[in-house]
C-alpha cells in the first residue's frame, strides 16, 4: 500500500498544482471518482496568465469570450490531442499564458492527461492536455484508455488535434490516430474539432510558397482526417474543418503591438481562440463522455429483444428442417436385400 | 466405463450352418475333406473399445460362413476338432433334407426313363455329416504305413480284385467321362464330389464306399473305378463314369419348400404292370403339382432366374452337370446375400419343359433368448427380456428366413447395450419342423457392479527443479458403476479423479451419472434416454491467448461444475436430437487458482495489470446460470472401404432463461455443417482402396444477449483453423469458419491436403473487454497446408497466412 500513499501525495501535489494527474491503472476507478468530489470542491485559480499577453491580444481575448459570455457560455472544455512530440503541451502553455505543463522535450511524456482550469470574469476555460497517443509505431490503446477514464463524465466542447506544419508527410498513423480518436468518441467530434498545425514559423522547401506548402499540407492532413474519421468525401463535415497555424517558438515573430503573428501576419493567439468560439457556436452539440460512449453501447444488450423470435426461428427453420433431413435419410438408407 | 478394456469382454458367436442328412451318417466314415459346403465356424470377434470394429474385426479367414472351403483337412481337422464337436453336441446348423431315398431311385438315375424324376438323392454326398472323429481317424491312419499292392506293375485292376485287408496308397486319381471320352480335369465339377485324394491311404472297403456314394448320388448314370497299379506299390485309379441326363428344358423355377413335408418317394414294385406303372406316375405328377402349389414363393431374384434359363437354353439337354452348376449358381446367390442356411435340396419336375428347383431357404420358426452364467448353464438373467428383444432386427423373428447378415447385426445391437460379456447367435435346426431353423440367442450377462482403482505416482519436480520426497504425488481415479438396473439398462456410474490424493480439492474432478434409456417404454419404437449428471472440469480459456508475436498472456482457468438433465432421441446409429438443462457454476481462475474476475494484461513496460477484460458475466469471477441446451446431430455418414463419406450437420443451441448471475439471457447457437464427397465410384470390399473424398466443412457460430467471454466463440487452433494455436486469431461473438480438405488414398493410409479460413465477422469488438484487441489478435485468419494420416495420427505441415510461416504438427484423431 505504500505505493499508493505514494500517489495519493502525487495527487495532492498536483491538486495545488491545478494539475490532474491521473493514478496508475489499477487504481484508475475509485481514484477517478474521487478526483470528481475534489474537482467539485477545487478552487478554479484565477487566469492571472492573461495578462501576459500584450494587450492588443488580451482586448482581443476578452472581446472573444464577451461575446461567448453573450451566448451564455460560462466554461469552455477544450481537449488537446495528438501524437507525441508534435506541441501540444507547448500550445496549452501559450494559450493559457503559463507555464502550466511540464513540456518534456526530449522524451515522451508520462501517460497522464492534465486538466488545466482557468476563471476569468466568471468565465471558465478548462483545457485537458494528453499525452501523445504514438508508442512505438502503434496507436498506444493503454493512453488512449486513461484519456477516456479521465474524460468520464466531462463535455468536451472543442478538440484540438495538433500536428506540424513542419511535418512533410502524412502516413497510416496518422490515420490510426484519427481513427482511434473517431472510434473512442464518435465522429461527431469532429464537428468540434480543429486541426492546429504548430512550428508554423518554418521556411518551406525550395520552389515552393509558404501559402502553398501550407494549403498542401492541410490538403494532405485533412484528407487524412476524412479518411480515419471515415468522412464521406462529400460530406460538409470533411471540408469544414478549420485549420489554425501556431507558433509556440519564443523565437516567433512578433507585429508592433508585440503580438506573435505568423508569417503571414496574423497574430496566432486570437485567431486561435476566434477559431475556437465559431466552433463552440457552430450549432453542433458538445461531446458528452459518458460510460456508453468510452464503452461502446453495451453488446449483450443489443439484440435481446428479437431472443424469442431467434428461438422460434431456430426451432422452425433449423432443428425442424435437420429432423426432416433426418427422415430422409432413414427413408433413403440403402439397406441390405435381407433388410427389405 | 473402464471394464470395457478388459479383454474377457470380447465377444465371440458362433454362427455355423453345417449341413446334415438324414441319412444314416454311420455309414460314412469315410473322411470328406473337399466339401464344398461344409460346417464352419465363424467368430465375431468384437471388439467393445471400438464401435467401428463391430464391422472391421472378424477372422479374416472365414469372411463368409458357408462359403469357407476348406482345402487342408489335415490342419483344419485338428484345429477344428473342438469346434466340431462343439457343433454336434451343441447342434448348431441348419440341416439340410437330403432326401429319403434309400437308394431306390436308381430308375431316376438309371438313363432318365422315368418322367418327372425327381433328383434328391444327389444332395446326400453335399449334405454328408462330417464325423470328427473320422477326421481324426484318418489323421491317424494316415500316419500309418501303407500296404504296396504287391501285384505287378501297370496292370488295371477292377475294385473287386483289391485285397480287403491292405492299406491302399493312391497316387493319383483320374475322371474318365465315358460320354465324352475323354479325362477331366480337376476344374470340373465332378471331382469335387470325391472325397479321395491322391497320396491317401485307404482300404478296400473305403473305395466301395466310395463307389457307392458316387453311385447313388443321383449324378451318373454308370460309374465305376478301378485300379491301375504302379511300379512302387501304390495304384492309381481312375474313375469312369456316364452322366446323368434329361430331356431339354427351357423354363425355371424356384420354390420355397421349407416346412414342407418332403415326398416320400415310392418304392416301385418290379412286378409292377405298365398301367399300374403309368398311374403311379400320374399319382406322383398329381403330387408333385400340388406341392409346387404348396409352396411359398422364392426369394432367388428375376436376375439370377433368367440367368438360369439362359443356361438351360444354352445347353439343349439338361444334364447333371447343367444341374450342378444350376444349384451352385442358386447357392451362391443365397450366401452372398446372407441367406447362410439356404440349401437346394432338390430338382423336381425334370425330364419336362420346367426344372423345379426346390430349396430350403431356412425359415425362423422360433427365435429363443437364453442367459447363461459364467459355466454356460442357462439361468435366469437379471435383463428384461425385451431389452434385448428391441434390438433384433425383424429378419430374425419367426416367420423370416434366416439371414447371417441380420445375425450379425443382432450380435452388433446386442453389443452396442454393453450388458454382456458373451453373445452368441446360432441358428438351430428345428426338430420339429423340417426344414426350419430356431434362432438361439445365448447371453452371458456382466457384473452389475464394478469398480475400479487406478493409481498413479507424478513426480513434480521441487525446489531447483530437484524431485524430493514430497514432490511425489500420488494420483488417480476411482470409478464405479452399478449398471443394468432392474434388468432395463438403468445405470449408475461415477469417477474421481484427482493427481494428488493428499490435496484433492487442488485439481478434484468427479462425474456421477445416471442412465435411464427407454424412457417412452421399453416396448415403444422411439428410442429416448434420460440422462442426469453432476459434473465438473477445468479448462485453459483460449480467450485469454495472445496472438502472435504477443509475450505470455497470464492464463486463465474456466472450472464449471454443475448438474446436467437432458434426454436423447436417437433416430438413428448416428443422428440423435439431445435437449436439456444445465445448471452451473463457473468460477475463472488465475494462475495461482485465485478467483480473478479480470483477464489481466501486459504493459508495454512489463507489467502486469489486472484490468483486462472482465472474465465473467457478473464481474466477479463467479457465474451461476441455468440454461436450456439442445443439440440436435445428422449423420448419415458411412465408410467406403475405410473412407468415410456421407453428410453431418450438427445444430447446437445454448438458450439462457435470465436465471442465474446477472439474470443472463442470451442465445448462442452454432450449426456445423461437414460434407464428404465421394470423387469417384469405387468397387466396394474388403482390402480394395479407398476413394478421394473432398470433405467441404463449415460452422457458424454466434450469441445474441449477455455473453460472457467463457462462452466466446475462439477461433484458431486444431478444431478451428489449423496452423494456429487455440485461440490465437480471437475471440468473437459471431464467427465463421470454412474449410475444405481433398484426401487422396495412398497404399492403406490417405494423404490430404487442405485451405481454412476463420473470421470474426467483425464481432470480437462486441465481446465485453474486446480480449481479441487486448490480446493484439487479428479476429481473421487463413491457413492452408498438406498432411498424411498414419494411423491415428496425424502429421501436417501448415502454413498460416498472416505470419507467413509453416510448421509440422502432430495430431490425434480427426478434424473433421
Amino acid at each position: 500500500m505504500a505505493s499508493s500513499i505514494d500517489d495519493q501525495d502525487d495527487i495532492e501535489a498536483s491538486l495545488a498544482n491545478n494539475l490532474v494527474p491521473v493514478g496508475p491503472l489499477s487504481i484508475i476507478d475509485i481514484r477517478s471518482k474521487s478526483l470528481e468530489v475534489k474537482m467539485a470542491a477545487q478552487l478554479i485559480r484565477e487566469w492571472t496568465g492573461i495578462q501576459q499577453f500584450p494587450a492588443a491580444t488580451q482586448d482581443k481575448l476578452l472581446e472573444l469570450l464577451g461575446k461567448l459570455k453573450q451566448e451564455n457560455v460560462g466554461t469552455l472544455t477544450i481537449l488537446i490531442m495528438g501524437k507525441g512530440g508534435v506541441g501540444k503541451s507547448s500550445t496549452v502553455n501559450s494559450l493559457i499564458g503559463e507555464r502550466v505543463v511540464a513540456v518534456s522535450t526530449f522524451q515522451s511524456e508520462g501517460p497522464r492527461p492534465v486538466m488545466v482550469s482557468r476563471s476569468r470574469a466568471g468565465f471558465t476555460l478548462n483545457i485537458i492536455d494528453t499525452p501523445g497517443l504514438i508508442e512505438g509505431g502503434y496507436v498506444n490503446d493503454q493512453a488512449l484508455e486513461i484519456i477516456k477514464r479521465f474524460l468520464l463524465n466531462k463535455t468536451i466542447d472543442v478538440l484540438l488535434y495538433v500536428d506540424r506544419l513542419d511535418a512533410y508527410r502524412v502516413d497510416n498513423l496518422d490515420r490510426q490516430v484519427i481513427k482511434a480518436i473517431t472510434d473512442s468518441f464518435g465522429k461527431g467530434i469532429w464537428r468540434r474539432a480543429a486541426v492546429i498545425l504548430t512550428h508554423a514559423q518554418l521556411s518551406p522547401p525550395d520552389a515552393l510558397s509558404y501559402e502553398e506548402f501550407f494549403t498542401k499540407r492541410t490538403e494532405a492532413l485533412l484528407k487524412v482526417v476524412r479518411l480515419g474519421a471515415r468522412i464521406k468525401k462529400h460530406d460538409s463535415l470533411g471540408s469544414s474543418i478549420p485549420v489554425v497555424l501556431v507558433e509556440n517558438s519564443g523565437r516567433c515573430n512578433k507585429n508592433e503591438s508585440d503580438e506573435k503573428v505568423l508569417p503571414n501576419g496574423i497574430p496566432w493567439i486570437p485567431n486561435l481562440v476566434k477559431t475556437i468560439i465559431d466552433i463552440v457556436s457552430n450549432g453542433s452539440k458538445a461531446i458528452f463522455i459518458d460510460k456508453k460512449l468510452i464503452e461502446g453501447s453495451n453488446p449483450n444488450d443489443r439484440g435481446k429483444m428479437w431472443i424469442p423470435l431467434i428461438f422460434a426461428f431456430q426451432y422452425f427453420f433449423v432443428v425442424k428442417r435437420i429432423q426432416r433431413a433426418i427422415k430422409e435419410d432413414i427413408a433413403n438408407e440403402n439397406k441390405p436385400i435381407w433388410d427389405r | 466405463m473402464g471394464s470395457l478394456g478388459v479383454p474377457a469382454h470380447l465377444l465371440s458367436s458362433s454362427l455355423a450352418p453345417s449341413l446334415r442328412t438324414r441319412r444314416n451318417s454311420s455309414t460314412r466314415t469315410t473322411p470328406a475333406p473337399s466339401l464344398s459346403l461344409s460346417p464352419a465356424v465363424i467368430t465375431c470377434r468384437i471388439c467393445p473399445l471400438n464401435t467401428q470394429g463391430l464391422q472391421c474385426v472378424q477372422s479374416k479367414s472365414n469372411p463368409k460362413p458357408s462359403s469357407v472351403f476348406i482345402p487342408f483337412p489335415k490342419i483344419l481337422g485338428v484345429y477344428f476338432a473342438p469346434a466340431l464337436v462343439f457343433l454336434v453336441s451343441g447342434g448348431v446348423g441348419c440341416w439340410i433334407n437330403g432326401g429319403d431315398v434309400g437308394g431306390g431311385h436308381g430308375g431316376g438315375g438309371g438313363g432318365g426313363g422315368g418322367d418327372g424324376g425327381s433328383w434328391s438323392r444327389f444332395f446326400g454326398f453335399w449334405s454328408r455329416f462330417v464325423c470328427p472323429m473320422a477326421i481324426a481317424k484318418e489323421e491317424e491312419s494316415q500316419s500309418q504305413e501303407w500296404d504296396s499292392h504287391g501285384l505287378p506293375a501297370n496292370i488295371v485292376v477292377q475294385l473287386s480284385k483289391l485285397s480287403g485287408f491292405k492299406k491302399y496308397k493312391i497316387s493319383e486319381i483320374l475322371f474318365f467321362d465315358q460320354r465324352r471320352r475323354t479325362t477331366v480335369g480337376t476344374e470340373d465339377s465332378f471331382f469335387e464330389m470325391v472325397s479321395l485324394r491322391a497320396g491317401g491311404i485307404y482300404t478296400k472297403t473305403q473305395l466301395q464306399k466310395e463307389l457307392e456314394t458316387l453311385a447313388t448320388c443321383g449324378m451318373f448314370e454308370k460309374v465305376d473305378l478301378e485300379g491301375k497299379t504302379n511300379a512302387d506299390g501304390t495304384i492309381g485309379i481312375t474313375i469312369s463314369f456316364t452322366e446323368s441326363t434329361w430331356q431339354s428344358a427351357d423354363r425355371f423355377r424356384c420354390i420355397n419348400v421349407g416346412l414342407m413335408q418332403q415326398s416320400n418317394p415310392i418304392e416301385m414294385d418290379p412286378d409292377m404292370t405298365d398301367r399300374e406303372r403309368l398311374e403311379l406316375y400320374r399319382s406322383q405328377e398329381k403330387d408333385y403339382r400340388r406341392r409346387m402349389e404348396r409352396a411359398r414363393p422364392c426369394l432367388l431374384p428375376m436376375p439370377v432366374h433368367l440367368e438360369v434359363i439362359k443356361m438351360l437354353r444354352d445347353q439343349g439337354k439338361v444334364s447333371a452337370r447343367l444341374l450342378q452348376k444350376i444349384r451352385e449358381r442358386v447357392q451362391k446367390w443365397y450366401h452372398d446375400e446372407g441367406y447362410a442356411c439356404a440349401q437346394v435340396v432338390n430338382f423336381g419336375n425334370l425330364n419336362t419343359k420346367e426344372v423345379v428347383c426346390e430349396v430350403v431357404e431356412g425359415d425362423i420358426t422360433q427365435l429363443s433368448i437364453q442367459f447363461q452364467d459364467k459355466l454356460g448353464n442357462v439361468v435366469e438373467g437379471n435383463t428384461q427380456l425385451p431389452v434385448v428383444g428391441r434390438e433384433l432386427p425383424k429378419q430374425l423373428r419367426a416367420g423370416n428366413i434366416f439371414n447371417i447378415e441380420a445375425g450379425k447385426q443382432a450380435l452388433r445391437n446386442i453389443n452396442s447395450l454393453g450388458l454382456f460379456s458373451n453373445i452368441e447367435v446360432n441358428p438351430q435346426p428345428d426338430e420339429k419342423n423340417e426344414g426350419g431353423i430356431i434362432v438361439e440367442i445365448k447371453l452371458k450377462e456382466l457384473d452389475q457392479k464394478s469398480a475400479e482403482v487406478s493409481t498413479e505416482w507424478s513426480i513434480v519436480p521441487g525446489r531447483q527443479g530437484r524431485p524430493t520426497l514430497a514432490s511425489i504425488q500420488p494420483g488417480g481415479t476411482v470409478s464405479f458403476e452399478h449398471r443394468n438396473l432392474k434388468g432395463l439398462n438403468r445405470s449408475i456410474l461415477g469417477s474421481v479423479t484427482t493427481s494428488n490424493f493428499f490435496n484433492p480439492q487442488d485439481d478434484l474432478s468427479f462425474k456421477f451419472e445416471y442412465v435411464h434409456p427407454y424412457l417412452d417404454g421399453v416396448y415403444d419404437p422411439r428410442n429416448r434416454t434420460f440422462r442426469a449428471s453432476c459434473f465438473n472440469s477445468r479448462k485453459l480459456s483460449p480467450v485469454f491467448t495472445g496472438g502472435p508475436g504477443v509475450d505470455e498472456v497470464p492464463p486463465i482457468w474456466v472450472d464449471r461444475s454443475g448438474i446436467k438433465a437432458n434426454i436423447t432421441e436417437n433416430f438413428t446409429r448416428q443422428s440423435k436430437f439431445t435437449y436439456g438443462l444445465v445448471m452451473e457454476e463457473i468460477t475463472t481462475r488465475d494462475e495461482s487458482s485465485h478467483i480473478s474476475a479480470q483477464g489481466q494484461r501486459v504493459l508495454p513496460s512489463g507489467g502486469i495489470s489486472a484490468d483486462g477484460p472482465p472474465t465473467t458475466l457478473s464481474g466477479t469471477g463467479v457465474d451461476r446460470m441455468v440454461f436450456a441446451q439442445a443439440n440436435i446431430t445428422r449423420d448419415n455418414t458411412k465408410f467406403v472401404n475405410g473412407a468415410i463419406v456421407g453428410e453431418r450437420n450438427v445444430f447446437q443451441l445454448d438458450q439462457g432463461l435470465g436465471i442465474g448471475s446477472n439474470f443472463p439471457f442470451f442465445n448462442r447457437h452454432q450449426l456445423t455443417l461437414t460434407k464428404f464427397i465421394q470423387l469417384n465410384q469405387v468397387e466396394e470390399g474388403a482390402g480394395k482402396s479407398p476413394p478421394p473424398v473432398l470433405v467441404i466443412h463449415g460452422h457458424y457460430g454466434g450469441c445474441v444477449g449477455d455473453l460472457p467471454s467463457y462462452d466466446a466463440f475462439t477461433l484458431g487452433g486444431p478444431y478451428s483453423v489449423r496452423g494456429y494455436n487455440m485461440g490465437e486469431l480471437g475471440a468473437a461473438r459471431n464467427i465463421l469458419e470454412v474449410a475444405a480438405e481433398l484426401r487422396i488414398p495412398v497404399r492403406n493410409t490417405h494423404v490430404y491436403a487442405f485451405v481454412e479460413h476463420g473470421n470474426d465477422l467483425g464481432s470480437s469488438k462486441d465481446v465485453k473487454g474486446n480480449p481479441t484487441e487486448v490480446y493484439r489478435r487479428v479476429g481473421h485468419g487463413s491457413s492452408y497446408g498438406v498432411g498424411i494420416k498414419l494411423g491415428l495420427v496425424r502429421a501436417e505441415y501448415a502454413v498460416d497466412n498472416n505470419s507467413g510461416t509453416g510448421t509440422v504438427f502432430f495430431r490425434f484423431g480427426e478434424r473433421f
